[in-house]
């Protein structure tokens, strides 16, 4: 009984961050279930799959009412990641894992100093490439925008596909300083559209470790629970909080997470 | 507001509620008959026989299969929203994302 309140506390507050950053909660559940729980690894890996559709699919019913999600540009840059994780077999053999977890760690460090030299959020400008709009309570006003730097933002996320196939990690991290750095997404458009994402590519997955028998319903449901409650209410510090506040809790997000992969890359277990 | 996106967003929210609901009979199925939590999902050949034989497992198993439905929904609902909208281009892409998904399933029965 402890084991489970344990996991819906720690799945709320997946459910929260992961939607509020457009990343999934797959950052946290991985670690802290095969690590504070014993699970083993791939039982951690399914239910943190089950858990980014949990993550989602709640904060989309939130997102797309608000029409803050871009579908095309987020069916766009899915084709991308889908082709990579496709070829992540060909990476995995022309490069070391540990060494691409380094140079991995390095890229996200790069991308949070990125994020804090520019303080907030890119000044939206309108296009005809991919255009949308959506309210920004916190700015009081309407944002429109339209995309730019398609070319990039298709090869660089056929990379981050590739990559966060072959490391096991979710592609959020990557996929959200693509659209908001590179390709003129503002912060929240940019966060609804990677959760957006994010389920999409983890149901893909979800079917062949459910068909592998590696679901284990004592840890998949109580998590998935626990992180449709979280996943309700973070996207509404999403929408609310000021794009500057949203972009620092990012750059935390990002930092740590380099940290454990550079962990990882150096044989520290995580 | 896009009229298709509140109705795909609606639709999310009764997939979530069915998933939901359906774990928690699951739960309750398996306190009740003393049998707590099992450790294995049902496989999908077997899960109708299972539900209605009130097999906790069979329940659980069924609240987490909608569950992993939804984004197929989401996606699926876009393509019909640009299809309304007679946005070829974009119903050929996400056509090709649904696919993709699809495919995962296939591959997840082999």
């Amino acid at each position: 009984m402890a084991v489970v309140i344990g996991i819906l506390i720690v799945a709320f507050v997946a459910g929260v961050f992961g939607s509020m950053l457009g990343v999934g909660g797959g950052i946290i559940m991985v670690p802290v279930l095969s690590l504070a729980f014993g699970v083993p690894i791939k039982t951690a890996i399914a239910t943190s799959i089950i858990c980014v559709i949990a993550t989602s699919s709640m904060a989309q019913t939130t997102f797309a009412a608000r029409g803050m999600t871009n579908m095309r540009l987020g069916m766009f840059l899915e084709v991308a990641t889908t082709v990579g994780a496709l070829a992540g077999g060909i990476t995995a053999v022309l490069i070391d894992g540990s060494i691409l977890q380094a140079c991995f760690a390095v890229l996200l460090f790069y991308v949070a100093w990125q994020m804090s030299r520019r303080r907030g959020d890119v000044v939206p400008v309108e296009g005809t490439v991919m255009p949308s709009s959506y309210y920004d309570p916190s700015q009081g006003r309407q944002v429109s925008y339209g995309v730019h730097g398609l070319g990039v933002g298709f090869t660089l996320s056929i990379v981050a596909g590739n990559v966060s196939g072959l490391l096991g990690v979710g592609g959020g991290a990557f996929k959200v300083p693509i659209m908001n750095l590179l390709m003129g997404v503002p912060l929240k458009a940019t966060i609804a559209t990677s959760n957006l994402m994010i389920g999409v590519t983890a149901a893909t997955s979800a079917a062949i470790f459910y068909g592998r028998g590696y679901v284990d319903p004592r840890w998949a449901v109580p998590a998935a629970l626990g992180i449709l409650v979280g996943a309700r209410i973070g996207p509404r510090f999403a929408i609310r909080l000021p794009a500057r506040v949203l972009v620092l809790i990012f750059e935390v997000v990002l930092v740590v997470f380099g940290v454990l992969m550079l962990l990882k890359a150096l044989g520290v277990g995580v | 507001m896009d009229p298709i996106e509140r109705l795909v967003s609606r639709v999310l929210g009764v997939g979530i509620a069915v998933a939901v609901a359906l774990m928690l009979s699951g739960l309750a199925l398996g306190v009740a008959k003393g049998e707590g939590v099992p450790a294995h999902v049902v496989p999908l050949a077997d899960l109708v026989t299972g539900l209605t034989a009130l097999d906790p497992a069979a329940w659980l198993s069924a609240g987490l299969l909608v569950l992993v439905a939804t984004p197929f929904v989401r996606v699926g609902g876009s393509v019909v929203a640009f299809a309304v909208e007679r946005d070829r281009r974009y119903v050929l892409v996400t056509a090709v994302v649904l696919a993709v998904m699809c495919l995962g399933v296939l591959l997840g029965r082999a």
